[in-house]
């Protein structure tokens, strides 16, 4: 459990590539498609008891139970958006680690990309500042000297 | 401007320091409910004391009701139960229980021992129906209006306190409600 | 966070000290840096968040550390609002250059940390605002950080080709093209032989970490070409350069680990009972048995799990299970078995039926993972041989000093 809490610290993309059919202890897959999309679900829900863990990985009762809600949904032919809703209506937004994209959330999932503009723009008025000021080349007896200082790395 | 420029980021941080200010006062782990102002969800269980009879989410309507989920292995429910004695002798407010993941013979002894508050018990085995209704911790309380509406959820036990102050109140109020 | 900032800091400050410039944005990610890290602090023992870091919640101790950082960070912005517009700028550099490069690292290890913060708090706002209570978790930060630190692997690898103050677009293209495609072809390869569903993010990714490390190598040759040339050798190659190559080769190390694992990794859950064997990839997992063990507060449930790589046998895993007496806790100890090229992983699962004859068994293949760690070791010793650079210590720069007085301008002073 550590080592893939500490994987995790590194934002890394831990998706994991669900290879060929598992005997699955519990569930009975139909095909490796449904148990990637098992797989992708239960990791995207929130556990409700143990608060930091997945529905994939936590352990608690209402876990399990929640697991085989989303496997008797897949069974029975519902989309990943209808699980995802099933769950909602009954446990409200909290239960998704991906936020839903809506009014509330548009500062969350576009403001990394308005900071990076802002950034960006900073950045240029910055330079254009700059750029007015003469690049003085340095010239003299002490030109040598300071030009292998700017060199040396 | 640089002036503006450079007390942004003093800004910005006493902004942070009042939300968590907020932070400190609440509990980030209780979870609102999504069902309050929505039908209760429908349900149709067998009642625990009577297996022969029938409780449905119909029982809960046509007046105040007090759903409360509770279980055997749930420690903070013996808290509670005192509480709700007195709550179902005072009876304001009807009371109703949803036994959550139990066994039929442990609940039944746990009530003869210490006494059953309820006008009957809805026994959820598999805890499917709690699902629906949204639980994930016992004990939990919701208030039903007489509409059948889902009017109020009190997550963990309740207290004679939580009671007055709150439910109480909002009991009252709901019964002044035309139905 | 606070490592972000840090290293954006630690970047700042390499203008800072060759040419006087952007003292005032030094300090302030001076400032941000040791206060990300006192937040850090608060959000973890106050009960504000719910995090797999959180520990010991005690909204009292969080009043308490909440008002140190009020006191520590607010003092600190205020000093740097009131005294930094006495700082004047200096010094020129054009469009392209290595300052210009610099200030970009900056701006994207900065929204890379800010976004963090974001994140992180963002469920605490809109509850305070009223606005329900959501969860930001891996998702998020994964498709974030991920966008981020793309095209920050793409600067890594111009940066240190860049000159001071002025740089030709020819120059440093005529440089820089050759290895640009010679990493796309190695990444090319590289990700059509790999089995992965996304194999557009793992082709960039490679072919971004393949880039720094080949620039960076780049950079040293031409360093060392140039120090020959003035009649010097390798040895007179700066500890500097020495330490920002290996610390670049370090960042490029760990992004190979988290793309090769993600690509490559395998996951099973399966029923296993004693004598059953299991497959995943090269290795061979076999339940040899499962017995109860007790600890000094706890009981185990031991599983013995050999594990064989093409039919040699490895070693043998022991999972547990624990049940701690006191608090009827219930903790998984994972079995992990770590090497260089792959991390094996056993856990045990739910006992599947009353006789304990089966078990829920999970098991993980990761291949490469612990480059992770490793990326990280050579990223602290990079900035261990640039902080022990010969510049930096105090009788060296006062020769310095004595030896080129045209470093004494007064925008140094």
């Amino acid at each position: 459990m550590k080592f893939l809490l500490g994987t995790g610290l590194l934002g890394c993309l831990m998706v994991f590539s669900g290879v060929a059919l598992s005997e699955h202890p519990e569930f009975p897959f139909a095909d490796s498609t449904q148990e990637h999309r098992f797989l992708e679900l239960t990791k995207e829900l929130r556990c409700l008891v143990c608060q930091n863990q997945s529905l994939a990985d936590s352990q608690a009762g209402l876990a399990d139970d929640l697991r085989k809600e989303v496997f008797r949904l897949l069974k029975e032919g519902a989309s990943d958006q209808g699980i995802i809703d099933f769950l909602v209506q009954r446990y409200g937004e909290f239960v998704l680690y991906k936020p839903r994209i809506k009014p509330a959330t548009y500062v969350l999932w576009y403001g990394p990309a308005a900071l990076l503009l802002l950034g960006a723009l900073a950045l240029l008025i910055l330079i254009r500042r700059r750029a007015k000021t003469p690049v003085i080349a340095p010239c003299g007896p002490q030109a040598e000297q300071v030009r292998r200082l700017l060199d040396q790395d | 401007m640089k002036r503006v420029v450079l007390l942004l980021p003093l800004g910005i941080f006493l902004v942070l320091v009042g939300f968590f200010a907020f932070g400190l006062r609440t509990d980030p782990t209780r979870l609102p409910s999504p069902l309050i102002g929505r039908p209760a969800p429908p349900f149709e269980l067998p009642n625990l004391t009577r297996p022969e009879q029938r409780i449905t989410a119909a029982d809960l309507a046509g007046k105040v009701s007090l759903l409360n989920v509770w279980a055997t292995w749930c420690t903070a429910c013996m808290q509670e139960h005192p509480v709700l004695m007195k709550i179902a002798t005072i009876g304001e407010v009807a009371l109703y229980g949803l036994d959550y993941k139990d066994k039929r013979e442990d609940a039944l002894a746990w009530l003869g021992e210490l006494g059953d508050p309820y006008l009957g018990s809805a026994f959820d085995e598999d805890g499917r129906v709690g699902i629906d209704w949204g639980v994930y911790g016992t004990p939990e309380t919701f208030l039903i209006d007489k509409a059948g509406t889902v009017r109020y959820k009190h997550i963990g036990p309740l207290s004679w306190e939580d009671w007055n102050r709150t439910l109480l109140p909002l009991v009252r109020e709901l019964k002044a409600e035309k139905g | 966070m606070p490592w972000l900032a840090g290293t954006a800091l630690l970047h700042s400050l390499a203008v800072t000290e060759k040419r006087g410039l952007f003292r005032g944005w030094t300090v302030l990610l001076a400032i941000m840096t040791f206060s990300l890290s006192l937040l850090g602090t608060f959000l973890v023992r106050s009960g504000v968040l719910t995090s797999v870091h959180a520990f010991a919640s005690d909204p009292l101790r969080g009043v308490f550390i909440l008002a140190f950082l009020a006191i520590v960070v607010g003092g600190s912005l205020t000093l740097y609002a009131w005294r930094t517009a006495k700082l004047r700028p200096s010094g020129a550099f054009s469009g392209l250059s290595r300052e210009t490069l610099l200030l970009v690292n900056n701006v994207f290890l900065v929204v890379a940390s800010a976004s963090i913060l974001l994140g992180t708090i963002y469920p605490l706002v809109l509850d305070a605002l009223g606005l329900g209570k959501i969860s930001v978790g891996p998702p998020y930060f994964n498709t974030v950080f991920v966008a981020l630190v793309l095209p920050l692997l793409l600067v890594i690898g111009i940066g240190p080709a860049a000159q001071w103050r002025r740089q030709g677009w020819a120059a440093l293209a005529r440089q820089l093209c050759p290895l640009f495609f010679l990493s796309v072809l190695v990444s090319g390869m590289l990700s059509f032989a790999l089995p992965n569903p996304r194999f557009l993010v793992t082709f960039t990714a490679l072919a971004l970490a393949v880039w720094v490390i080949a620039s960076s190598i780049g950079y040293l040759r031409s360093q060392i070409e140039t120090r020959r040339r003035l009649g010097g050798g390798v040895g007179s190659v700066s500890r500097g350069s020495w330490g920002m190559c290996i610390a670049h080769m370090g960042v490029a190390v760990s992004v190979l680990g988290v793309a090769l694992s993600s690509a490559l990794s395998q996951q099973r859950d399966v029923r296993m009972a004693p004598g059953d064997t299991q497959i995943l990839g090269d290795f061979s997992f076999q339940l040899i048995d499962v017995k109860t063990q007790e600890g000094p507060n706890y009981r185990a449930t031991v599983g013995h799990m050999r594990v064989s790589e093409d039919g040699r046998e490895l070693r043998v895993l022991y999972p547990e299970k624990r049940l701690y007496k006191v608090r009827k806790d219930v903790m998984t100890e994972a079995a992990i078995d770590s090497g260089f090229t792959r991390d094996l992983y056993v856990s045990l699962g739910e006992p599947l039926d009353e006789k304990g004859s089966a078990w829920a068994v999970r098991l993980y293949h990761k291949p490469f993972v612990s480059w992770i760690w490793w990326g990280g070791a050579l990223m602290g010793l990079g900035g261990f041989l640039a902080a022990s650079d010969r510049r930096y210590l105090a009788t060296a720069r006062r020769r310095l000093e004595k030896e080129t007085p045209v470093l004494t301008s007064p925008a140094l002073t």
